[in-house]
């Protein structure tokens, strides 16, 4: 019944391309209004009857995940959440992928944000990956949350350094010296891998510049897809992997569930994003056919006039 | 006021409460009816940005000062607790750390330079930030140009090596790559040409590509000499390859706005109608 | 007489024999034990240096492999580095945990205290809020023991007295355990200086096999927890381990040697470099510049469109419409944009063509309208500069973007120009001035909008372009200096990218060295 209704929905909107192509060669201008509604369809029809698609990870995101997936067990890791919640749609999903798959290869998990609403998104993190699928893991031992601190730039200007004085306690004002965790880390320096999921300013870029280059420990981030384009040039000599946007977080979902078979029925938000993605892709191609379409037959109208 | 606009604005304002009550009654837990409220309000305001793809109307209107008045007035809270109390207050004072209940890391040992402890240093910020509001007074502007001198002079100090080390010097280092990989000569080259990502012909061209491309696209930005004869052929490969550059962040640009579209969709199936698990 | 001898004959005997069965046992001890590994070679030429670059505060041990590094039976497993520590290091760090466990208390009590006593008052006003009590009460760990109003009362009142009672203890300790930290700081560099008397060698870690080096590294903060003293004669001792922990070489041992910061980064100096590249240039062309060098700026097709398109507003007596974007005054593009708007407002002037000008911010505004009355000042054209022609919209994005399109709309602008910084507007604002049927001009530096200028807008100047435009027209030697010391630089970048693509092809990886900055 699901595949069906599927197909129906492909076939009206597939049915409704034609028509506007029809109506391009014709010459007719199309409402603007008219191009609103078809996305609309596009998007909406694939939620409701969730259309899915099989990603392979391609070389930025392969990195990201082999170098997780091949320290050794205990490296300490820091995921920074740099994002709010209009990126969240995008982001949230690949900060949550990420966080399991360094909780499932027992690295540690050291959390922070540089941006005020970050904090809310890692507890949405907490509560739907780490205490659903990791009930074992112990705050302080397995993993800690050092919390938001303000100041951008500054405070990574200061954590390349001194992580303890940009974060005396962690967020249950628990100090820095009784977390077993934080034992033996005195800066960035002494983290094996660095992480920063986030879309806006301070991100990724200023993670690399602030962090990852003057200290050389491998750092990575996961942006929105606005971003992704401008982060490309520091792979692979700056960043060992990229995510960009929710194509990438679907493809590192679909390989960690390919290659971790114990969490197969881990939620895939990405994936599921996806299916209305890639219908509204095809929408799109289909209307820059039918403008350009329409161009070429308003401009040899034109010219026989 | 039209009576068209009065019946829509009954009709809407009982859809409001009609969509509040039977998401309370299917909502659990303790806070049934303001969760209820907080998706409906949400979901509302959703559809009134989205109302403005018809054309601009009063519900788009209030909908957009309402973001920004609370975005405005949240970050102003953010600013000062996060800011102020968070940065500012520990380091400064034992007692307005112990009122505002954060952890004092103004102490350590008292560090006496010139008989001054550690902790006055953070006065100098203090008035810094006080010369700069004065921007608000029209007579005493003209001293906010003294803190926003050190701002930006700190600023282009620290970011003038930041910037240089990472998105100078090593992204030319990056452009140091050889156009002939693993090159063991041409009969080797064709015998194992492939399409393989990892293989040599993708290698090479790759490589090319971003040798060519750094060099063609600055030629194009090289403002001295006009565009005329090679070089003029090497500032339009440049501008071919910077145009292949923007349709590509412009495509993930179409990406990124699909998937907040999709994201707020799935809010109102899954959150607020409820017809999507 | 014989009988004696003969007795003391068989005493002999007897102690010789009991001697020689426990001689003979232990040799059978040894035949039935394994021969024992010889132990490996030490390593060679152990040195110790200030580790380069840094604060301080660390050391940099080196050294040569031992012999028996992966060979043999007794193969090198690990290095172990040691370092001489003198007994007043733990008299240091037994006041500093002292300090620092007083004053977390101190600051305990403070916060704890009033929110004990709130508890206690709540609890007191109303028992119902016993499970509902937010300053947890310690209790007895059998499980059957229920929580009581009453037990819980006393329970805090007990912990309120003791609070109260040792709180103002603690804090007059804390300054007195302060000051002899410090002392006993300040003793750390005569105490390293008694080696080897008064302390103790103790491990710092483990290298593994193959290692050649080990870095010490510590604390410069006096108050934390592994803190590092420069300029302490330090010691290093280093011993190859095999598998058998016991099984180790003899120690080579280093020292003494002391921690200092330098002044001078010397990984940076490919930074340093580039900077006074720049600098140089810089200031020669803005020298050249100023004393009226002709610099030639090759001509650019979005500033060239601007006449025509002030000119093509005059024939259709429609105004023109300018945008500063949504920058601040102090944006590099909004200072381009003030000159090209110099530009088109002196052309709009002897054209006799209106122009609109929406600004977004107030002194953006302020700026734009003594921008435009000198325009018109220049053009001789004084009388005709209207002041409601710059005007403030508003300063929050999309309502300065609905305000813009409503002009659009209803004034129908033959020609749109957009200079400067522009975010997610930009699409909305090229749309609707094609549905306006303006022609539009567009430059902008934010990368991710130029794509949408590209493709809305007749002409656009993309990134440094702006800038180009800005020192074209205005010829101001500061700007024209500085563009030029830009195409220099691109022609330095070009001739690195070129020299260094030729190296990396032909095996000569020491240029690319001479790019690599550390730290």
């Amino acid at each position: 019944m699901g595949d069906l209704r599927i197909i129906v929905a492909l076939f009206l909107i597939g049915g409704g391309l034609f028509w506007l192509l029809v109506r391009a060669i014709r010459g007719k201008e199309v409402d603007r209004r008219l191009i609103f509604v078809f996305i609309l369809v596009s998007v909406a029809a694939p939620i409701l009857f969730t259309i899915t698609f099989e990603m392979k990870p391609t070389l930025v995101v392969q990195a990201l995940y082999d170098k997780i997936e091949n320290l050794p067990a205990g490296s300490k890791i820091l995921l920074a959440f740099d994002f709010d919640p209009p990126m969240a749609p995008e982001v949230q999903p690949m900060a949550d992928v990420v966080t399991r798959h360094v909780l499932a290869k027992k690295h540690k998990a050291i959390f922070m944000t540089l941006w005020a609403t970050g904090q809310a998104q890692f507890n949405i993190t907490l509560e739907e990956v780490i205490r659903k699928d990791f009930p074992d893991a112990q705050d302080g031992v397995d993993y800690v949350d050092l919390g938001y601190k303000a100041g951008n730039e500054g405070v990574l200007n200061v954590i390349r350094t001194d992580f303890k004085k940009m974060f005396p306690t962690d967020v249950n004002t628990v100090p820095w010296d009784s977390l077993p965790i934080l034992k033996g880390i005195r800066s960035c320096s002494d983290f094996d891998l660095i992480i920063s999921v986030g879309g806006g300013k301070p991100g990724v870029k200023e993670w690399v510049l602030f962090v990852g280059d003057p200290t050389r420990v491998p750092t990575a981030g996961g942006v929105t897809a606005v971003v992704a384009p401008m982060l490309y040039p520091y792979y692979p000599g700056q960043m060992c992997g990229l995510l960009g946007g929710i194509k990438g977080a679907a493809e590192y979902e679909n390989y960690f569930r390919d290659n971790h078979p114990q969490y197969a029925g881990m939620d895939t938000p990405a994936m599921v994003m996806m299916g209305p993605q890639t219908v509204a892709h095809v929408v799109i191609l289909a209307f820059i056919v039918i403008g350009n379409v329409l161009f070429f037959v308003t401009r040899r109208k034109e010219v026989k006039r | 006021m039209s009576r068209l606009a009065v019946v829509v604005f009954v009709i809407i304002c009982a859809a409001f409460a009609l969509s509040w009550a039977v998401r309370a009654s299917v909502t659990e837990g303790d806070h049934a009816m303001r969760d209820a409220f907080l998706v409906t309000l949400s979901a509302f305001m959703t559809l009134a940005i989205m109302s403005f793809m018809y054309r601009d109307n009063p519900y788009y209107k209030f909908a957009e000062h309402l973001f920004v008045g609370i975005s405005a007035a949240y970050w102003m809270c953010v600013g000062f607790w996060s800011t102020i109390v968070g940065n500012l207050v520990p380091r400064i004072s034992e007692n307005l750390s112990d009122f505002f209940k954060v952890p004092y890391s103004g102490g350590g040992l008292d560090f006496d330079l010139f008989f001054l402890a550690y902790r006055y240093f953070y006065m100098i910020p203090i008035v810094l930030g006080i010369l700069l509001l004065m921007r608000l007074v029209p007579k005493a502007g003209w001293i906010s140009r003294w803190p926003l001198a050190f701002i930006v002079g700190t600023f282009a100090g620290l970011n003038l090596i930041r910037y240089l080390q990472s998105d100078f010097i090593n992204q030319i280092s990056a452009t140091f790559v050889p156009l002939f990989v693993e090159w063991h000569g041409f009969g080797d080259f064709f015998g194992q040409l492939s399409l393989a990502a990892d293989g040599q012909f993708l290698a090479m061209m790759t490589n090319l590509v971003i040798f060519l491309g750094v060099i063609c696209g600055l030629i194009y930005f090289f403002f001295s000499k006009e565009h005329v004869g090679w070089f003029g052929g090497a500032s339009r490969f440049g501008i071919w390859i910077l145009m292949i550059t923007f349709g590509a962040s412009f495509g993930y640009t179409v990406m990124g706005r699909i998937s907040l579209l999709v994201g707020r969709l799935t809010f109102l199936f899954r959150d607020w109608l409820g017809i999507i698990s | 007489m014989r009988h004696k001898l003969k007795l003391v004959l068989v005493l002999v005997l007897c102690a010789w024999t009991t001697a020689a069965a426990q001689t003979d046992t232990a040799l059978g001890d040894s035949v039935s034990a394994a021969p024992a590994l010889p132990p490996p070679l030490p390593v060679t030429n152990l040195q110790a240096f200030d580790t380069d670059n840094d604060h301080g505060h660390a050391i940099t041990l080196t050294w040569e492999k031992s012999a028996d590094d992966g060979a043999g039976e007794n193969s090198v497993l690990a290095y172990e580095v040691f370092r001489w520590f003198p007994f007043q290091v733990d008299v240091v760090d037994a006041l500093r945990k002292s300090v620092s466990e007083t004053r977390d208390a101190v600051r305990a009590f403070r916060i704890d205290l009033p929110r004990a006593e709130n508890a206690l008052h709540e609890l007191s006003e109303d028992p119902g809020k016993l499970r509902t009590i937010r300053f947890n009460v310690a209790r007895p760990s059998d499980s059957t023991f229920e929580l009581t109003v009453d037990y819980a009362i006393r329970a805090l009142e007990d912990t309120i007295a003791f609070m109260r009672e040792n709180a103002p203890i603690l804090k007059n300790r804390t300054k007195p355990l302060q000051q002899d930290l410090e002392k006993a700081l300040a003793r750390l560099p005569q105490a390293h200086a008694n080696y080897p008397k008064d302390g103790e060698w103790r491990s710092l870690g483990k290298a593994l096999v193959g290692s050649t080096t080990y870095t010490n590294t510590g604390s410069k903060e006096t108050t934390a927890d592994g803190f590092f003293p420069d300029y302490a004669d330090l010691y290093y001792r280093v011993e190859a381990v095999t598998v058998d922990e016991s099984i180790r070489s003899e120690a080579a041992t280093v020292g003494p040697v002391q921690s200092r910061g330098q002044w001078f980064h010397t990984g940076k100096v490919p930074v340093l470099g580039f900077v006074l590249m720049f600098f140089v240039f810089t200031l020669t062309f803005v020298q050249m510049a100023k004393k009226g060098a002709n610099l030639y700026v090759r001509p650019l097709s979005g500033i060239e469109a601007v006449d025509d398109a002030i000119g093509r507003a005059t024939e259709m007596g429609r105004p023109i419409l300018y945008l500063l974007g949504i920058g601040t005054a102090t944006d590099v593009s909004t200072i381009a944009s003030f000159s090209i708007l110099g530009r088109v407002a002196k052309r709009v002037a002897e054209y006799q063509t209106s122009i609109i000008v929406p600004c977004y911010d107030p002194i953006v505004m302020a700026v734009a309208q003594e921008v435009v009355k000198s325009s018109y000042l220049d053009a001789a054209r004084a009388d005709d500069y209207k002041q409601e022609s710059v005007f403030f919209v508003t300063n929050y994005q999309f309502a300065y973007v609905a305000a813009v399109n409503g002009i659009m709309l209803r004034e129908r602008p033959a020609t749109n120009i957009y200079m400067g910084k522009f975010m997610a507007e930009s699409l909305l604002l090229a749309e609707t001035g094609t549905l306006a049927g303006s022609i539009q001009i567009a430059g902008t530096d934010e990368i991710a909008q130029i794509p949408f200028f590209i493709v809305a807008c007749d002409y656009t100047l993309i990134g440094e372009e702006l800038y180009a435009a800005s020192a074209y027209l205005g010829r101001e030697p500061v700007l024209l200096g500085s563009l030029k010391a830009q195409d220099w630089a691109k022609v330095v970048i070009m001739a690195v990218a070129l020299i260094g693509m030729l190296g990396t092809a032909l095996g000569w990886p020491a240029f690319a060295q001479m790019f690599q900055v550390t730290g």
